[in-house]
C-alpha cells in the first residue's frame, strides 16, 4: 500500500541538516537539484521566485495529466519539494531589502543569474562579506563569473553541446544526437553540493566565509576526463560510436518483440559470451571462430549483432532481462517511465514518493538518491506555488509585522 | 583547503573513484587502497600511447589525482586486520564492491562501526545493497537502461544510444560525494557516523530530467527525438545544422526563452531572412496562442523551418560570434579537441598539468571543478603508482621496512 505524505510547509527541525538556512535564487535544474538535496535532509531552503518572470522549469514537462500551467510541471514539482516559496520582485528596492534581510539570516546563499546581476544590485560576495563575513555563497552558471564567454546566458542543453557531450552520443557517421536535454545540469550539482558542505564545515572551524564560482561547463568535464586525456595524451579525438564498446562485444540495445521495446545486453568477457550463447540456445556459437574472443567478436560485430537481434526480436525485453541475468549475463530492459514505475528494484528502494498536492491531489516525486542509515530524508511539503510561503517566511523567519508586509505589497515587492 | 582535516580510505575501483576524487580535490587526505597487483581501474582504457599497463590507464590518471596509494589484500586475514587498524584513523570509507563482499571479509559497515562509531561508510553499487536486482550483472549500458536516461536518446523508432564515454558510475560517484558530505554534517548533530548506500540505477535517473515521473503523474511518455526534445505538444529542436557542422540553439517561447527567440528573429529580420510578422510575434505569449488554438501548431513547424534555413547558410563560428553580441542561445556542437583548445577554458586558466611517471611530457588535465575565494582546489599530486605510499602510511601503524617486507612476501600488501 502506498502512503501519501501530507503537504505541510514548515521550517524543519529534524534531519541531518536541520538548522541549516539557505536562500536559493537558482532556477531550472542544475541549482535546484543541489538545494533539493539539502531540503530533503532538513535544511530550511527559501526559494525565491517572481510571477513577473515565470521560472523556466514550470514550463517544462512532464506535465500532470498532460495539462500545462505553472503548477503542472512534474519537473518543477520534483526539483522543489520541501522548499519554501517566497515571491519577490527583485526589480524593486523593497524586495531587494527583503533579500538582504534573508542574507543576514542565512548560512548559504545560492544564485544562478548571469554574472552581472548580483553585482548590479551590490550583492556580489565582496559587498555581502562586509555585512556577513561568514557567508557561504555559490554562484553557478554555464561559463563562470569571468572569461570571454561569461556573459553568454546558457542552459544545460548548451552546456552539453559546448562541453563535448552532444558530439559523443550518436551513431557512427550519423548526426550528433546527444544525451537527453540539459545534460550538464545533471552533473554540476554533484560538484556544487559537496563544495557547499565542505565550505560550511570549514566555516564552522574557522569562521571564514567562502565564495564558490562554478562554471557548470567546467565541472561537467570531469565526467569525460578520459576522453579529454585521450586527446591531450594520445592526440586522438574520441567520437560517437553508437552503443559499441572497445572492451565488450556483443554490447548494444537490441529490439525486443514489443512496441518501442528494447533490451540492453553486454558481454564483458568470453564467459559472458558463452553464457549468452547458452541462454539463447545457440551453444554451437561458442565454437564459432568468428566469435572466439573479443578481437574476433569486434571484427565480426555486425554479424554478431545480427544474431543477437534475431533472437531478441522473438522475446519481450523484460523476459530477456530475466533469462540472461539468470545466466549471469548483464541485461536490462531499457526502461521508460512506466517500466521504471513498476521496476521491482526501484520499488524496493522507494524511489517514487507520493505527496499530497493542492492542485493535483497527489504528486509523485523522486526520493533522495542517497540512502542514509541514521538520518533518512524527510518529505514535508510539495513544491511551492508562487508565493505560497510568503507569510511563513516574512513573519516567522524574518519577524515582519502586518504593517511591514502591507508596505511591501503596496510597493509591488511581493509579486 | 576546505577538507584538510579529514582522511578517506578509498576502496573503490572504476565503479566509484570520482567520489573520492571530489573529496581529494577539496583537500581531504584520500588514500586509495588497492589489491597487491593494483586496482582493476588501472586496466580501464584508453591508455597512454595505447600501451596498456598499470601506470598508463588514463582512467586511473584522471580519477586517482590528489590521492595517495597503498596496497592491501582484503581477501587475506592479515590484510583485513590492517584495514581495520587503518579505519581507526579514517573519517570516511568509500567502497564499490558488489553488495555483501565487504561484509564477507569482516569489513562491512557493521563490523567497522562497532569499534569506530564516528565512521562514515559509503557503499556505491549498481542497484543498491539489497533488493531483487542487487546481485544483477551490470555495466554502464545496463545502468543507463535501468535508470531511464537511455530510452530518451536516439532517433525516433531507432535504437536508443548512450554517451560513448561511460557515465553511469560517475553519476553514482557524484551522488556518493553529496551524501557523504551530508553525513559529515549529520555527524556533528547526531554524534556518530552512518552507512550511506548509493545505487547507480537511482543516480542515473537524474539524467532523465524528471521524465521518469511521466507515467506516475498521468503524462505521456517522453518521445525519443534525435537532436531535440518534446515540450508539451511542441517539438523543440536543440541541434541544428550550420554550414560547416552542427550548433545547439535553444529555440522556444515563454518568459524564459522567448526573449532570446525575439532577438534571434530581430537578427534574421535585419538580414532580410524573416518577415516583419514573424519578427513581431509575441515570443513570450506564443505558447498560449498555440495551446488555445488561436494559432495552428503547423505554424510552429513553419517557424522552425525559417530558423533552419537561416542557420544552415552560416558557419558555426559566425553564429557563435553573433550569439555573443546579440545574446542568443547558440553554441557550437563541440568536439573533444575543440573543448581542449577552447579559449574560454584557457582564459579562465582552467587546465592543470602534471608530470606522469613514464610519460615524456607534462599531461594536461581538466582543472578545478570550482573556483573558490580562498583555499583553492590544488592539483597536489598525480595518481599514485601501486603501493607508492605503503611505507609512510603503514609506518603510522608502527610497521617498519622489515615488517612490510614480510607482509609483501606473504601477499598481504
Amino acid at each position: 500500500m502506498t502512503t501519501v505524505i501530507p503537504n505541510v510547509p514548515a521550517v524543519p527541525t529534524e534531519g541531518a541538516l536541520a538548522g541549516l538556512k539557505v536562500v536559493d535564487l537558482m532556477w531550472v535544474v542544475a541549482g535546484p537539484t543541489a538545494t533539493r538535496a539539502m531540503a530533503d535532509f532538513g535544511a530550511t531552503v527559501v526559494r525565491i521566485e517572481s510571477a513577473n518572470r515565470i521560472e523556466t522549469a514550470r514550463g517544462i514537462g512532464p506535465f500532470h495529466d498532460n495539462a500545462q500551467g505553472p503548477d503542472h510541471s512534474g519537473l518543477f514539482s520534483n526539483m522543489n519539494v520541501n522548499k519554501l516559496g517566497l515571491s519577490l520582485n527583485l526589480g524593486t528596492q523593497e524586495a531587494r531589502d527583503v533579500l538582504l534581510d534573508l542574507i543576514k539570516w542565512c548560512d548559504v546563499l545560492t544564485e544562478s543569474f548571469s554574472p552581472r546581476a548580483m553585482r548590479a544590485w551590490g550583492m556580489d560576495f565582496e559587498s555581502l562579506k562586509q555585512i556577513r563575513p561568514d557567508l557561504i555563497m555559490l554562484s553557478t552558471c554555464l561559463f563562470g563569473q569571468e572569461g570571454p564567454l561569461s556573459r553568454v546566458a546558457g542552459f544545460g542543453t548548451m552546456g552539453a553541446a559546448i562541453g563535448g557531450y552532444i558530439a559523443l552520443a550518436g551513431n557512427p557517421g550519423g548526426p550528433p544526437i546527444g544525451p537527453y536535454s540539459a545534460y550538464t545540469d545533471y552533473l554540476s550539482p554533484r560538484f556544487a553540493l559537496p563544495t557547499i558542505l565542505a565550505a560550511l564545515d570549514h566555516r564552522d572551524r574557522t569562521g571564514e566565509g567562502v565564495y564558490i564560482d562554478q562554471a557548470q561547463a567546467e565541472s561537467s568535464l570531469h565526467f569525460m576526463s578520459t576522453a579529454l586525456l585521450d586527446y591531450t595524451v594520445n592526440g586522438r579525438v574520441p567520437e560517437q560510436v553508437g552503443n559499441a564498446d572497445p572492451a565488450m562485444a556483443p554490447h548494444g540495445c537490441y529490439a525486443a518483440s514489443g512496441d518501442d521495446d528494447w533490451v540492453a545486453i553486454a558481454a564483458r568477457d568470453d564467459g559472458d559470451w558463452a553464457n549468452l550463447c547458452a541462454a539463447m540456445g545457440m551453444g554451437e556459437l561458442t565454437c564459432d571462430d568468428r566469435f572466439a574472443d573479443l578481437a574476433a567478436r569486434k571484427a565480426n560485430e555486425d554479424e554478431l549483432n545480427g544474431i543477437v537481434a534475431g533472437w531478441t526480436a522473438e522475446h519481450g525485453a523484460i523476459e530477456i532481462e530475466y533469462m540472461l541475468q539468470a545466466f549471469g549475463v548483464p541485461a536490462q530492459a531499457v526502461s521508460n517511465s512506466a517500466a521504471a514505475a513498476s521496476d521491482p528494484q526501484l520499488q524496493h528502494r522507494g524511489h517514487f514518493i507520493q505527496m499530497e498536492h493542492p492542485v493535483h491531489g497527489v504528486a509523485t516525486i523522486e526520493a533522495a538518491k542517497g540512502q542514509m542509515s541514521e538520518t533518512p530524508p524527510d518529505y514535508r511539503s510539495a513544491a511551492p506555488s508562487i508565493g505560497r510561503d510568503n507569510d511563513l517566511v516574512l513573519r516567522e523567519i524574518l519577524g515582519y509585522n502586518d504593517e511591514q508586509i502591507a508596505q511591501l505589497a503596496i510597493a509591488d515587492a511581493l509579486t | 583547503m576546505l577538507l584538510t582535516p579529514y582522511r578517506v580510505l578509498d576502496l573503490t575501483d572504476q565503479r566509484g573513484m570520482l567520489a573520492g576524487q571530489i573529496l581529494a580535490d577539496l583537500g581531504a587526505d584520500v588514500i586509495c587502497v588497492e589489491p597487491p597487483d593494483g586496482s582493476s581501474a588501472r586496466a580501464v582504457g584508453p591508455f597512454a600511447g595505447d600501451d596498456p599497463g598499470p601506470d598508463r590507464s588514463l582512467f586511473w590518471w584522471a580519477y586517482a589525482r590528489n590521492k595517495r596509494g597503498i596496497t592491501c589484500n582484503l581477501d587475506h586475514s592479515d590484510g583485513q586486520a590492517l584495514l581495520s587498524q587503518l579505519a581507526a584513523s579514517a573519517d570516511f570509507i568509500l567502497e564499490s564492491d558488489d553488495p555483501g563482499v565487504m561484509s564477507a571479509r569482516g569489513l562491512g559497515y557493521d563490523n567497522l562501526s562497532a569499534e569506530h562509531s564516528d565512521l562514515i561508510y559509503t557503499s556505491i553499487s549498481a542497484f543498491g545493497q539489497t533488493g531483487p536486482k542487487a546481485s544483477y550483472a551490470s555495466t554502464d549500458l545496463i545502468l543507463m537502461a535501468a535508470g531511464g536516461p537511455l530510452i530518451l536518446a536516439g532517433g525516433a523508432g531507432e535504437a536508443p544510444v548512450r554517451v560513448s564515454v561511460p557515465q553511469a558510475w560517475n553519476h553514482a560517484s557524484g551522488e556518493a560525494a553529496m551524501a557523504t558530505m551530508i553525513a559529515l554534517r549529520a555527524k556533528s548533530k547526531i554524534g556518530r557516523g552512518q552507512h550511506v548506500d548509493i545505487s547507480a540505477q537511482q543516480s542515473v535517473a537524474a539524467a532523465t530530467m524528471s521524465t521518469i515521473l511521466a507515467s506516475s503523474i498521468g503524462a505521456a511518455e517522453t518521445a525519443r527525438v534525435s537532436g531535440g526534445m518534446v515540450v508539451g505538444p511542441f517539438m523543440g529542436r536543440l541541434i541544428w545544422e550550420a554550414a560547416d557542422g552542427y550548433i545547439s540553439l535553444t529555440f522556444l517561447f515563454g518568459s524564459g526563452i522567448g526573449p532570446f527567440s525575439q532577438r534571434l528573429f530581430n537578427w534574421m529580420y535585419d538580414e532580410g531572412e524573416c518577415s516583419l510578422e514573424d519578427r513581431d510575434l509575441d515570443w513570450i505569449g506564443l505558447g498560449a496562442e498555440f495551446i488555445s488554438g488561436q494559432r495552428p501548431l503547423s505554424e510552429w513547424d513553419r517557424l522552425m523551418g525559417v530558423v533552419g534555413e537561416f542557420l544552415i547558410k552560416r558557419t558555426r563560428a559566425e553564429l557563435f560570434a553573433e550569439a555573443q553580441s546579440r545574446s542568443l542561445l547558440i553554441v557550437p556542437v563541440t568536439s573533444v579537441d575543440e573543448v581542449a583548445d577552447s579559449e574560454q577554458f584557457e582564459a579562465r586558466e582552467f587546465w592543470r598539468e602534471h608530470d606522469m611517471p613514464g610519460w615524456p611530457e607534462p599531461v594536461r588535465f581538466p582543472g578545478p571543478f570550482v573556483k573558490l575565494s580562498d583555499n583553492q582546489i590544488e592539483y597536489r599530486r598525480p595518481a599514485p603508482t601501486i603501493g607508492q605510499h605503503n611505507a609512510e602510511i603503514y609506518a603510522e601503524l608502527g610497521l617498519d621496512a622489515e615488517a612490510l617486507n614480510d607482509l609483501r612476501e606473504r601477499g598481504v600488501i
